[in-house]
Formats: structure tokens, C-alpha cells, sequence
């Protein structure tokens, strides 16, 4: 057989060819890595591309991430099955029982989008540290603010990844083969920590060109995360660092969408309305925009019904899927403008613009109430066939539990139809933060400080008539009252399940069918995906 | 009627001789004239050779037939032609008229190994002819349909029966692959990577299927998963012909799926979902007066030194299904040409294809089909509330409130998708001979496959308003593909001292493909006159209240290059060896792999020939045969080993929103090829003056470095996979073809012949030091429900295993059941991925076909069984539909019937596993050969075939043959097209 290869030769050479030996691909429709980079723009947009992808984990977009990890394991929302639709493999049934395991799509999947959206974060250093910035017209200062930009987004995800999975690996860099080690969570801790305090002067502030932006007023909200949670994660309570980091956002020196200084929003719908980019009470938000950017802040799939889009002319529809639990629905009292407006129950109406008379004027449920008017209900149970009690993860209907509304994206007709940014850090949270500190210091007893920052934000969502008698009070604003407003404020933001661990409640209390859980459901497990190929990784106690 | 001779085997065979007729004198005798004509088609045989017996005189017969040679007094004459059985005839009369008969199943037939022919007796290696007098008789709307079920271990599945818009898998010897490619190489006259859209059935004159890995290896780099190599009819040299073969075809629904009638329904769903009207819309998406028709006119003829074939064909083919149809018209052309005194060869091909298909009925759904959920206009006719009435009072279309419902019918005239097609292919051929047996040969090849596809729908349509608030929608796609190829060959044979037989074939190679894309959208048309041909005119494009138009574009190349060569070396006929080398680069692969080797040695050894057997005359033949070869996957994604950028989605920037981009894959610089190495050992035998013969092979493969998304360590790594050379698996098979005439007289003979083949596939490792995975899923059960993946594969395991929970009964009130890990007994609440367990495998373990051909005097009737035996049927339909839990919608009879009791919503379990076993009555065709007594007609024959007309099986599902060849087999899913009963009337006639 070797004598092939000199007869090929010949062959060749008789033939009077010269062979073409070339085996280059040429991308056409992507860009190899070492031809990009030579210009501003193209910089930028390797800049924000870990931002879009923090829809993908960080919002309730479709995917299984840190939100519906947040979410649905705690005691407000849940993705019951509903009939034929919503078993999904079991997936959310876990979730609310807390009876996850290593092998689970629930452990994996936002670990794959986070250490993903990591990643981007750690190519993007990679690329730019190397780059001369004087030639692509861009000066050492920019490179600096971008890089400690790129630097604190990253620690961002290490925040969060902290705060699902506890110990974890920690990377700095791009490779293809190593296995980096779990490190304890208290030096992911000392890491994210280090990571936003080197940077903190370097970044820019808060302003309305910065939306959307890792800006100073982001970074000191992490800081006061970080901080607020600290006992938690670390052993270690660090109230005063939390209320130092709260006052200077407070106190603007993190700069402001609007004005100099961050304000709330005078009702409870500026923050989350179609023109949200611009409200002067939020501090880091993932921005979209659809009609401007084509992006949408979607989340119809997790939320809505099969035929909502009827109820505001919209131009999707939803799977019927993320529901609120009738115990968390009760936790709002009825004069709660929070209850009324975050949230749909009762008959759904079409918008007018669809309605083809007086009397086409309900929506239809399509499944158990097929043709019959949509009317959503508190329970969860089969109600179609007659079934009372509290029902259950796998009893729901089509139109069981309270929907989600705290955004709203308007009609189709409106110039901001669907604009609204996904909001991770609004000045409520903080005000809420330093109350919490103020009253742990001082010995879970509320303080006037405390009341006051609560009932600042509270007040919103009462009419003045109602608000004498709802108003907290040192007395009245006990640590199982914190934690309900915070509850009632907060809900649909993706930040339950860090509370409840906080308060002592996660894997202890009882709410609608969960039964307490067991304390290693404090962390998620580390990916049986990861641990099965990465030998440096160690396993979370109990799994 | 076809003649087994090639183009090559004609020419040089009557150059040869030429040569030698020249050196010889007459000698003294009488001198005989005739003619010598095919005994079948009684055609004239030009080149034919005469040989004096005993003495080197000789002649060969002119273009028609006739020849002249002086012979002694006594003598007796050879006749003797490639592809036909000598006969020796006493050279008594002066005249004599000659019918030689073609040789049935010949050793001396002509084998295509890729860069050149062997005859079938020294072949060494695995590989399978089938010739056009044994295909599949019946309308084909794929070449591979031709060859269905006829040879051992080529399993050809179509899914959707014989949907004209639908394709056929076609796989060799079980899956070899997890990501790369799993298909064959087909090879169109020596067009690496041929469109079958190109051939037609009448065109085609053989399939050569290569099929172990000692075969293949000249193929190298995509010979992984073996080589169909096809051959197209020839002009050959004689009197001008024509052909005219013609079909009519209509098909029927093989069987209906039960659904509740308008009473059961409401039992079921209550009398609040009863509209009042009584509607079988599965009925009404039927085209039952579908009627498909075809054509085609070849013409052929030639000299000895040059010969032409060119046809031409339209086909009308309409699918069961409302909108279901292509229609398709083209030609071939091919002329060869010997010149230069017998030195110069040119053979030149062009083939075009024109096709336009109706893609919006009968879809198979998926793809790049915009158009909704076209493949499920079935799925609703039978989920369809049967009193929902169809069209109102006022004319228009009314639509079920329900979850994923839509009116079909209404679907169907609201919606537009049509795909145009254009494929062509040119190729051309010199070979020098500038001394005897050493030829120069270089190839050019161009093939184009180009397509548009266009889609509206109208202002009216539910999808309009839906999403596109009312106005219309228009989308625009192009695909266009090209692929160029240049080969160059040299080869030579040479005769050592009569018993040494020496071939040197040594190439090289060179391939470059492109795919170009295209496509655009547009919304908020305000009239639907322009359809999509005034694409602009969409309001979406000033109104940014819509949706958004849309525009997108991708292009990808791939460049192969190779150096092969292939040494055949045979003592006396008798031992014979093969060794191959295939050098190849891939641009695919990563910087520091470009390239691979890929041998072969193959040997045999046909025990008949030794002078002991001689004695055995109950054998005429027997060869053993064995072979070793290395082959390569190349059939991944490009650009798999560079880091590139993709985008991410528009962001805001200092008030402006721009792409963003971001690394899309992690690169591997060490991609490389996927290898097979495979071991094939057989034996030939043919019996009782051949009236058995057959073969029989065994074959153990394992491919390595098998071509995978890995899942990468993440963090270091930036996505969650990586492209990668992991892991190994193995196929062992058993292959037996064994064809007999039990019956051979004057006016009847029966031939009888059976193919059987065994395969075995097993997971053997997924895992290296670096990337370790100990399972992976496959077959994700749809919505609703979403209940995970059904097949499992484990380190060690088999493939397509079905993995779910095990069923345990149900409870008073119906609810589900499953065993838990522990042997307890749980409900949905209580089980998860630990319950799962290994509950049956959806690759069938053994393949039959059992094939049947009677003639009696003019008639001729063949019946042809195919079975697949040893599977497991996940019933998605069943699991799904067959629940009463599927209400409102309607449902099948046996939610009512066997799954009456059930009173819980689908899961996945082995309830809905069934045993897949079957037996099909694949094709019974009768024919008449009418002799005609004149001039003017050649042959005339009528036949009537019906294909897939009966199935012997457990299966409680409409039909249990399913798709076999890919990592999620053996699950019957929703789509309900019909699988039909084929009916062709035809005709073919030479003049």
C-alpha cells in the first residue's frame, strides 16, 4: 500500500496537474474571533452581548434560570400541571416539593445559562485586554471603564450562581480543557466582593444614556446583596456594610435614570410599565424594546394563557404555565392596589378593538372550559369536576390560580407596546434592604428608621382612605410581617426563594401542599452533568 | 432486455479483438454469414466475438449484427459476448442465425467499485448489485424506492409512505454515527455526493451497493455508513431505439385511524361541546380522486465507437392528501465516444430535474416550514370536535376554540406553500489509452440543487389574524447548492505469464461545495393579490406597529481533497486481493487534523476453481471471501473547529440598539475524523447448475472517535458544549441472500429469492479521559405535557432503547401507576428520572424480504413480502389521542375501548410500548409481454402493480413500519398522514 502514495505521485505528475492541497474554511456568515475588534462598535457589541443573554437565565423568558429557580421553589408561584398540559417531565413538581436531584434539568439548566453568560464576560476580557485601543480610535480611559464594566458584569453572574449553588467554581479565563475546582462559598463571597469593590470608581454612573448599563448604582446594589445576605452565606452578618451601601444609593452617588438622585415611582405600575427604561426608581435593568429594538422582554410563554393576547390585543399568546399559589394571593389583602392590579383573576374580557359585537366581549378557555368564558380563580383544583379542598401541584385546570400582570405591555396600537426592561434593582428593594438591616441590628425589633423606609414604599399601594389602618408601626412590622410585604412587593421578581432562605423559612415553613423540606434544598445540587466530567468539582452536603 | 454490457466492456473488448483479427490471415474454408441477435428482445448484438475453436481466427459482428468468417471444414465456433453465455455451434450451414441468451446472474457481470469495474467473481469485498430487471415495479417517487427490501443490510424507510414531497431514509448496516452523518454516499455515475432528484427509474440501470468497509475505503472519507453506487442506462451500439414507459397511480388509505363517531364524542366530551353538525373531516382532507402519471422517451443508438442516450420525462405525482402534489419534467443525455484510433474516450452527461411541489397540504411539518403547523392538518381531522361544523352560514371558515386546534380545510385555502426546484448536473470524461491497459483518466463534475420556496397567507386566514393583525403574510426562501468535483485517475492492467493478473488504479480528488440561503418575510399586505410576488408591497415595512419583516442569509463551503489508490491482484482466478489507500483532508476538521488515512485489504478465494472440487459438480461455485478497511464521517456541521462569533440579539447602547455578538461554539482545533473500521468476511456459492445461489456475510464494525456535541466542562469552557472525537460504536450484523429457480421449463419458471440480515448496535463507550457522559436522550415527546425524552443511551448499552417509567396498574379511579426504583408503587407525583428503567427498543434486531417471480409463457407475475422483526413501537398516537383526558378534542375509539378504565392524563410508560413485528405484502405486480410480429414494435409490455397492499402485524397503530435509520427510532408520532395503498397500471414499449 505504500507504493500507492509514489504511484499517486506519478499519476500526478502524467497527468500535468498540480494538486490543490488547500483546506482553508472561509466563514461567510460568522466572524472568526482574531478579525474582530476594529472598531467602537464592534467592541460595544461584544460588551452587551453577556446582557442579552441575561434574559435567557436572569427574567422569566421562556427558560429554565435563576428566576424560575427563585420562583418556583418558594411559596409564592408555581407551575402546576394543568389537565394534559404543564407535567413537563416533572420538572416544576420538583421544584415546588423540593425533591430535586444532581440529574436534573431544574440543577442544570441555569447553571449552563449562567456560567454561559459567565463566559462571555471572561472571552470579552480576554479579547480587549491585548487590544490596542489607540488604533480602532478608542482611548486607554474607555478601555478601562469597559473593562471594569465587563469585570463587575462577570461578578454579577458569580453572585447569583453563589446564591443558587453555594460552592462553586470559580474561572477568570477562556480554555478549552481545564477543571477549574469548587471553591467554598465563602470565597466566592470574598471573590464577587473584590471583584465590584476594584472596579466600583472606575464604572459609570446611573443616567439615562447608561440604562440597562453595569453602571456604579447596579454595582452598590449588589454590594448591599451581598451584604444583606452575608449571615447567610458567609456565617458572617455584615448590616452595616449593607445600610452604607444603601445610603449612597439613596443618596445618588450611584447617579439616577432621571435627575440626580433615584426616586420611587409615586404608584406601583411606573416601574414595570411600557416606558420603564426611564423610570427614576430603577437602578439595573435588562432593557428591550420591541418596537424599537426588536427585542421583547417575553414573557407571555411562562405566563399567560392560551388565549390572552385577547385580553390586550396583543400579538402572542402564552403556554398556560406559571400560576400564583392561593395562599400567596390571600397574603394581599383586598384593598391592596397591588392584589387588584399585579395580578388578573376573574372573567377576561377581550379588548374592544377585537370584539365583534356587544356580545363577543368574554374570552374563551379552549381545554376543560372549552368555549366556555375564561374566568382565572385562586384555586388550584379541579373545578370542572366538582373537586373542594386545596388541590394540588397536579389538579389544576386551565384556568386555576391568579395570573401574573405586574407588567403590562399595552395593545398592539400603542407606540411602547411591549418596551418594558426587566427590572433586577429598583430603589424599593433598597429601601426594603436598609429596613431589613436596620431592624437584624437591632435585634429583629423594628425601628422607626425601619417602618418609615416600609411604609415610604407601602403607601403606594393603598388609597389614602385605607391607608391609616394599614400604615406599619414598630410594633406592627414584626420578622414574619417583613417578609410577607416583602413577599407582596416583590413578587414576579425572581427574588423568593433568597428571602425565604434568609428569614428561616425555605425549607422549614408549609404553604399551600408543600411540606417542609429538608436543609440541603438550601443549595441546589451541583449538575450531575458537570460533576460526571469535571473531577476538581465537589458535590453539595446531602446529594 | 438490458444488456449487461458497458460502455467499457463493449469498447475494449471490440478493439481488442479488432487488434487481433488485423494480425491474422484468413486461413482456408468455407466462409458462414448470419446474424447473431439477443435471444430475449431479439435485437441485433453488434461486437459480438466469433472465434474458430482451437485456432486464434476470428471476427466480431458488425453494428447490426451480422458477420462473415472463413472457417474449415467441421470446425466449431465460440460466440461469446460480455453478459451473454457462450455457446458453441458446429459450423455446419453457410448461414447461421445466432440467439444468444443473457446469462442469468453471470459471474462475469460487471461490478462498480468506485473508480472502475470488477466482474462480480473477483470481487473480494461486500458489495450488493441490483440490476433494473429486479426493482421494485410500481411508481417510485425516489430512486431507492427501486431497490427496497432487496438487498441484505440497505434498510430504505419512507415515513410517509408515499407521499410525493417526502423522501426516503436510506441506511446501511445500522447506525454508525451519533452527530455526524448517517447516510450513504450515493454516487451517481461517478458524481461523488449525486442528487437523486436526478434519476429517474427508467434511467437507471444499476445499484451497486458497497457495503463493508474494505469496499468503501475507496470512498474514504465518507464511507462510514458504505456507498450506493448508480449506474444510468447507455446507448449501446445497433439500430436506433426507442423507449416509452408510462404509469398510471392512484392511491388509497391503507387503513384509518378509529375515531369516535359524533355520539361516542359526546358520551365522552358532554353534551356542552356538541355543535350540532356531524363532520368527517379526515375524509375531507382526502384527494380521493388522486391520480398521478408519468412518462418517459428515451432514445438510444450508437456506433461501435460512439453511442447516445437521451430521455426525457414528465411525471404528474398526486399524494393522498388535498394539495399534495409535484409535478416534475426533465431529461438525461449521454454520449460516449471512442476515437483517436481506439486511444481517446470521451463520455459527457447532462441531467436536469424541474420540479414544483405543493408543499401545504400532507406536510410532514418542521423544517423551515413557516407555514404553521401544515404537517398537522391530520392531527387535527382527528382531534377535531366532529360536530364543530366546518364553514358557517355565511360562507365563512369557522374555527374550534380549542388548544392547538384549527380548521384544516380552512387552513388549506387560506394558506399558500409552494416549492420550485431546479436541479441539474453536468459531467464529462476523457480517458486516454495511450498503450494497452494503461488509461489516463480526468473527471469534471458540476451538480446545482436550487429551490424557492414561496408562502402566503391571506388577509383572511386565522394565522393573519392572529399575528399579523389582519394583513397578509408573504415569505420568500432560496437554497441554492453546488457542488464541484475533479478527479483525476490512472490505471493499468497487465498480465503476468497468463496467470498473473495485475490492476493499478491510482486518483486524486478534489470536491468543493457551497449552500447559499436566503429568505425574507414580509406582513400587513393589504390585498392578498400579489401573493408573494410584490414583497415590498407589505405595510410591515413602514409600520413598525407589526410585526416585523424579516431577512435573513447564510452561505457555507466545504472543500475535500483527496489521493487514493487501489491495487487488485488475481493468480488464475482463483485468489484474488484487493488493497486500498485513501488519503484525505477535510476542511472541516481542525488545524492539527486536517487529514486521515483510510486502507483496506481485502481477499478471496474461489474453492470452486481448485482442481479438487473439480469432481463437485452439485457446486458450480463457491468463493470465500474476507476484508479489512478503515473508512471516515466527515458529515458534520463547517466551522465546527473555529472560534467564531454569532450575534446575540440587538441591545442598547448610548440610545441606540446594535447587535451584539459573542463566541457561538467552543472551538477544537483537534477535530478530526470519525473512523470505522470494519471486518466483513463472506461466502458466494451457487448451486445445482446455479439454480441456488446466494451469499452469506458477517460483519463486525466499530467506529471511533465518534463525532459528538459534547457537553464541556463549564466553566473553563464558554458554551455548555463542544464539538469533539469521543467514544465508539459497534454494529455486528449477519447478511444472507440466497436467490433459486425451484421451477425452470420450457414456458414456466419461478425464481424465488430471500434476503435476511441480523444487526446488533451497542453504545461501546462515550467517554474519554477529558468528556465523559454516561447517557444521552433522544425523542422528546411533544406537547402537551412535555413528558421528557423516551430513548436512552447508556455507556454499553444498545441504541434505541426506550426508557421510562414501568407501568403498574392503575387505581380505582384510574390514576397512573408506576414501579419506583425500589420495587414500591407510585404515582406521578412520586416518580422521577431514578423510577425510569430500560422498557423496550425501537431498532428492529432482523430485516427480511422474501421476493417471487413466476413466468409463465408471456406472463409474468411477481409477489414481494418485507418484514422487520424484533422492536418495540412506542404508540404516541395511542398515548395521546387514545385518553379521554384529550377532550374537548375528539379522540381515538380506544380511549373508549382498551384505555377505557384510564381516567388520568398522558404519561410515558412501556403501556404504550407494543411489539413492532410485521410482515408486508410490499408489491404484487403481474406483466404481459406481447410478441408482436412486426418490425415496427420491439417490445410491448403491460403490467399492473400494487404496492404496500397488506401488513401482518400486532400493532395496534395505523402502520408499524417507521423511521429505523437515526438515534430516535421506533416512535409512531402524531402526524397521521396517511399511509396509502399504491395502484399502477403500466406500460412499456421499444420500437
Amino acid at each position: 500500500m505504500k507504493k500507492s502514495n509514489a504511484y499517486i505521485s506519478a499519476a500526478l505528475l502524467a497527468l500535468g496537474l498540480s494538486a490543490c492541497t488547500k483546506l482553508e474554511e472561509k466563514p461567510y456568515s460568522e466572524i472568526i474571533s482574531d478579525q474582530f475588534y476594529n472598531n467602537k462598535q464592534e467592541v460595544m457589541s461584544a460588551i452587551l452581548r453577556p446582557f442579552t443573554h441575561a434574559g435567557a437565565w436572569a427574567a422569566p423568558t421562556g427558560q429554565t434560570g435563576y428566576w424560575r429557580l427563585q420562583e418556583l421553589s418558594a411559596d409564592q408561584l408555581a407551575w402546576p400541571q394543568k389537565g394534559k398540559h404543564g407535567y413537563d417531565g416533572g420538572n416544576w413538581i420538583r421544584l415546588h416539593n423540593h425533591t430535586w436531584i444532581a440529574n436534573d434539568d431544574n440543577t442544570w439548566l441555569p447553571w449552563k445559562l449562567m456560567y454561559w453568560g459567565m463566559g462571555f464576560c471572561n472571552n470579552t476580557i480576554k479579547d480587549l485586554t491585548p487590544l490596542d485601543f489607540a488604533k480602532i480610535g478608542m482611548t486607554e480611559a474607555e478601555k478601562t471603564t469597559l473593562l471594569a464594566e465587563t469585570r463587575v458584569i462577570r461578578a454579577w453572574h458569580y453572585l447569583k450562581l453563589m446564591d443558587l449553588y453555594g460552592n462553586i467554581p470559580i474561572d477568570t479565563l477562556v480554555s478549552s480543557s481545564a477543571s477549574p475546582a469548587t471553591k467554598p462559598r465563602k470565597e466566592v463571597f470574598q471573590f464577587v466582593e473584590k471583584e465590584i469593590k476594584e472596579n466600583l470608581d472606575l464604572l459609570q454612573p446611573l443616567s439615562g444614556e447608561m440604562v440597562g448599563r453595569m453602571t456604579k448604582a447596579a454595582a452598590y446594589s449588589m454590594l448591599v446583596e451581598l451584604y444583606l445576605n452575608a449571615e447567610e452565606w458567609t456565617g458572617t452578618a455584615r448590616w452595616d456594610d449593607c445600610i452604607t451601601y444603601c445610603n449612597k444609593i439613596i443618596a445618588g452617588e450611584g447617579g439616577a435614570l432621571k435627575g440626580t438622585i433615584p426616586a420611587l415611582e409615586p404608584n406601583i405600575f411606573g416601574a414595570f410599565a411600557n416606558t420603564n427604561s426611564q423610570s427614576p426608581e430603577n437602578l439595573f435593568q435588562l432593557t428591550y424594546d420591541l418596537r424599537a429594538g426588536n427585542s421583547r422582554f417575553g414573557w407571555q410563554g411562562d405566563f399567560w394563557h392560551y388565549r390572552q393576547r385577547q385580553i390586550d390585543n396583543a400579538d402572542v399568546d402564552g403556554n398556560n404555565g406559571i400560576v400564583v399559589i392561593p395562599s400567596a394571593y390571600d397574603a394581599f389583602k383586598d384593598n391592596d392596589l397591588r392584589k387588584t392590579n399585579w395580578m388578573l383573576i376573574g372573567p377576561q374580557k377581550k379588548a374592544k378593538a377585537l370584539r365583534a359585537n356587544e356580545a363577543d366581549s368574554l374570552v374563551l378557555g379552549t381545554e376543560e372550559y372549552n368555549n366556555k368564558p375564561l374566568v382565572f380563580v385562586k384555586e388550584i383544583r379541579r373545578n370542572s369536576d366538582g373537586e373542594t379542598g386545596a388541590g394540588g401541584m397536579t389538579r389544576g385546570e386551565e384556568n386555576s390560580g391568579a395570573r401574573f400582570a405586574k407588567y403590562r405591555q399595552g395593545s398592539q396600537d400603542d407606540p411602547n407596546y411591549w418596551g418594558n426592561d426587566f427590572v433586577l434593582y429598583r430603589l424599593t428593594e433598597i429601601y426594603f434592604n436598609k429596613a431589613e438591616a436596620l431592624i437584624r441590628k437591632n435585634g429583629k425589633i423594628a425601628t422607626q428608621d425601619a417602618v418609615d423606609l416600609i411604609n415610604t414604599c407601602k403607601k403606594r399601594a393603598f388609597k389614602a382612605e385605607d391607608w391609616a389602618a394599614e400604615a406599619y408601626t414598630t410594633t406592627s412590622l414584626t420578622m414574619d410581617e417583613l417578609l410577607a410585604e416583602r413577599g407582596r412587593e416583590f413578587i414576579f421578581e425572581g427574588k423568593r426563594r433568597s428571602d425565604l432562605i434568609r428569614f428561616g423559612k425555605f425549607t422549614t415553613a408549609t404553604w399551600w401542599d408543600h411540606q417542609p423540606s429538608a436543609d440541603k434544598y438550601k443549595l441546589f445540587a451541583i449538575p450531575f452533568k458537570q460533576t460526571s466530567i469535571n473531577p476538581n468539582l465537589v458535590q453539595n452536603p446531602g446529594y | 432486455m438490458h444488456k449487461r454490457s458497458t460502455f467499457w466492456a463493449r469498447t475494449c473488448f471490440a478493439s481488442m479483438v479488432l487488434m487481433l483479427f488485423s494480425l491474422f490471415a484468413f486461413s482456408q474454408g468455407k466462409t458462414i454469414s448470419g446474424k447473431v441477435t439477443d435471444a430475449n428482445d431479439k435485437t441485433a448484438i453488434p461486437g459480438v466475438s466469433i472465434q474458430v475453436k482451437g485456432t486464434s481466427v476470428g471476427t466480431i459482428t458488425k453494428a447490426d449484427g451480422s458477420f462473415s468468417i472463413q472457417a474449415p471444414e467441421n470446425a466449431t465456433l465460440i460466440f461469446s459476448f460480455v453478459g451473454y453465455l457462450p455457446q458453441e455451434l458446429p459450423a455446419s450451414a453457410t448461414a447461421m442465425n445466432v440467439k444468444l441468451a443473457a446469462s442469468v446472474k453471470s459471474l462475469q457481470d460487471v461490478v462498480v467499485v468506485g473508480y472502475g469495474t470488477q466482474k462480480r467473481n473477483e470481487v473480494t469485498t461486500s458489495v450488493a448489485t441490483v440490476k433494473a430487471e429486479n426493482f421494485n415495479q410500481g411508481g417510485s417517487r425516489s430512486p431507492m424506492d427501486l431497490i427496497q427490501g432487496k438487498v441484505a443490510g440497505l434498510s430504505v424507510t419512507r415515513t410517509q409512505g408515499n407521499n410525493p414531497n417526502s423522501g426516503a431514509s436510506i441506511q446501511i448496516r445500522g447506525i454508525s454515527s451519533v452527530s455526524g452523518d448517517m447516510n450513504p454516499l450515493i454516487v451517481i455515475d461517478g458524481i461523488p455526493g449525486g442528487n437523486l432528484d436526478l434519476l429517474q427509474q427508467d434511467d437507471i440501470a444499476t445499484f451497486d451497493v458497497l457495503k463493508d468497509g474494505s469496499a468503501a475505503a475507496i470512498y474514504g472519507t465518507r464511507g462510514n455508513n458504505g456507498v450506493i453506487l448508480i449506474t444510468t442506462k447507455k446507448g449501446k451500439a445497433g439500430d436506433p431505439q426507442y423507449t416509452y414507459s408510462t404509469y398510471l397511480q392512484r392511491e388509497a388509505v391503507a387503513r384509518r385511524p378509529a375515531i369516535l363517531g359524533v355520539a361516542d364524542y359526546i358520551k365522552v366530551a358532554g353534551e356542552g361541546n356538541n355543535q350540532g353538525a356531524d363532520v368527517d373531516m379526515y375524509d375531507m382532507l382526502l384527494d380521493k380522486n388522486n391520480l398521478s402519471h408519468y412518462h418517459n422517451f428515451a432514445a438510444s443508438g450508437g456506433t461501435a465507437n460512439s453511442n447516445y442516450r437521451a430521455s426525457l420525462y414528465y411525471n404528474d405525482a398526486n399524494g393522498i392528501a388535498l394539495q399534495n402534489g409535484r409535478t416534475q419534467y426533465g431529461g438525461r443525455v449521454n454520449v460516449n465516444q471512442t476515437g483517436l484510433q481506439g486511444m481517446l474516450t470521451m463520455q459527457f452527461n447532462l441531467a436536469g430535474n424541474f420540479n414544483k411541489a405543493n408543499l401545504n397540504g400532507g406536510n410532514s411539518g418542521g423544517g423551515d416550514n413557516k407555514a404553521g403547523n401544515a404537517g398537522a392538518d391530520f392531527e387535527q381531522a382527528v382531534q377535531r370536535n366532529p360536530t364543530a361544523p366546518v364553514i358557517g352560514p355565511d360562507g365563512k371558515y369557522i374555527e374550534t376554540n380549542g388548544f392547538n386546534n384549527y380548521n384544516p380545510l380552512a387552513r388549506l385555502q387560506q394558506e399558500l406553500y409552494d416549492r420550485d426546484q431546479k436541479t441539474y448536473s453536468g459531467d464529462a470524461r476523457i480517458t486516454l489509452e495511450p498503450i494497452r491497459d494503461l488509461k489516463f483518466s480526468a473527471f469534471g463534475a458540476i451538480v446545482r440543487d436550487e429551490y424557492t420556496d414561496r408562502q402566503y397567507k391571506k388577509k383572511d386566514s386565522r394565522s393573519s389574524l392572529l399575528s399579523y393583525q389582519g394583513g397578509g403574510y408573504a415569505y420568500k426562501a432560496n437554497s441554492a447548492a453546488l457542488d464541484k468535483t475533479f478527479e483525476a485517475t490512472v490505471d493499468y492492467t497487465k498480465t503476468v505469464n497468463s496467470d498473473h493478473t495485475f490492476n493499478v488504479l491510482g486518483g486524486y480528488s478534489y470536491q468543493y461545495s457551497t449552500l447559499e440561503k436566503y429568505a425574507m418575510d414580509n406582513n400587513g399586505f393589504l390585498t392578498d393579490a400579489f401573493e408573494d410576488w410584490n414583497i415590498g408591497a407589505g405595510n410591515a415595512l413602514n409600520d413598525p406597529k407589526l410585526p416585523r419583516p424579516s431577512q435573513s442569509s447564510n452561505k457555507i463551503d466545504n472543500t475535500l481533497i483527496a489521493f487514493f489508490g487501489r491495487i487488485n491482484y488475481n493468480y488464475k482466478q482463483k485468489y484474488m486481493l484487493q488493497a486500498i489507500l485513501r488519503h484525505e483532508g477535510s476542511s472541516r476538521f481542525g488545524a492539527n487534523n486536517k487529514w486521515g488515512n483510510f486502507p483496506a485489504i481485502s481477499a478471496g478465494w474461489v474453492i470452486s476453481k481448485e482442481s479438487f472440487m473439480q469432481d463437485i459438480t452439485v457446486i458450480n461455485n463457491l468463493k470465500l471471501r474476507a476484508g479489512y478497511g478503515i473508512t471516515g464521517n466527515q458529515g458534520i456541521p463547517s466551522y465546527q473547529s473555529l472560534l467564531t462569533l454569532g450575534t446575540g440579539g440587538a441591545y442598547l447602547q448610548y440610545g441606540k440598539w446594535i447587535q451584539t455578538y459573542g463566541p457561538n461554539k467552543n472551538p477544537n482545533p483537534d477535530l478530526r475524523w470519525e473512523k470505522k473500521k470494519e471486518f466483513n468476511a463472506g461466502i458466494d456459492f451457487s448451486l445445482l447448475q446455479n439454480r441456488i445461489g446466494g451469499s452469506v456475510d458477517v460483519y463486525s464494525r466499530r467506529t471511533k472517535d465518534l463525532l459528538f456535541n459534547y457537553t464541556a466542562q463549564l466553566p473553563s469552557n464558554i458554551l455548555d458544549n463542544i464539538f469533539t472525537n469521543v467514544g465508539e460504536i459497534s454494529n455486528n450484523g449477519v447478511e444472507i441472500v440466497i436467490n433459486t429457480v425451484p421451477v425452470k421449463t420450457k414456458e414456466f419458471t419461478w425464481n424465488s429469492d430471500l434476503t435476511f440480515n441480523s444487526q446488533r448496535n451497542k453504545m461501546v463507550s462515550f467517554s474519554n479521559q477529558i468528556f465523559k457522559a454516561t447517557e444521552q436522550f433522544y425523542g422528546d415527546l411533544p406537547s402537551p405535557g412535555n413528558l421528557g425524552s423516551a430513548i436512552r443511551v447508556v455507556e454499553g448499552g444498545p441504541l434505541g432503547t426506550f426508557f421510562g417509567y414501568r407501568y403498574a396498574g392503575l387505581t380505582d379511579d384510574g390514576k397512573w401507576q408506576f414501579y419506583k426504583k425500589d420495587g414500591t408503587i407510585g404515582g406521578v407525583k412520586e416518580v422521577n428520572a431514578d423510577d425510569k428503567a430500560v422498557i423496550g427498543n425501537g431498532i428492529p434486531k432482523y430485516m427480511a424480504s422474501w421476493n417471487n417471480t413466476f413466468r409463465y409463457k408471456n406472463f409474468d407475475l411477481s409477489i414481494f413480502f418485507r418484514g422487520k422483526f424484533g422492536f418495540d413501537i412506542l404508540n404516541l398516537q395511542d398515548m395521546y389521542f387514545g385518553n379521554q383526558a384529550w377532550k374537548p378534542n375528539n379522540m381515538l375509539a380506544s380511549a373508549i375501548g382498551k384505555n377505557a378504565k384510564l381516567n388520568d392524563d398522558p404519561q410515558f410508560s412501556d403501556y404504550y410500548l407494543e411489539k413492532g413485528d410485521f410482515v408486508k405484502l410490499d408489491n404484487i405486480t403481474l406483466g404481459y409481454n406481447f410478441q408482436l410480429k412486426t418490425k415496427y414494435i420491439r417490445n410491448l409490455r403491460v403490467y399492473a402493480s400494487g404496492r404496500n397492499i397488506a401488513t401482518i402485524s400486532n400493532y395496534s397503530g395505523l402502520d408499524p413500519e417507521l423511521q429505523d435509520t437515526a438515534l430516535d427510532s421506533g416512535i409512531d408520532g402524531r402526524g397521521f398522514y396517511p399511509r396509502t395503498r399504491s395502484y399502477t397500471i403500466g406500460l412499456n414499449l421499444g420500437f
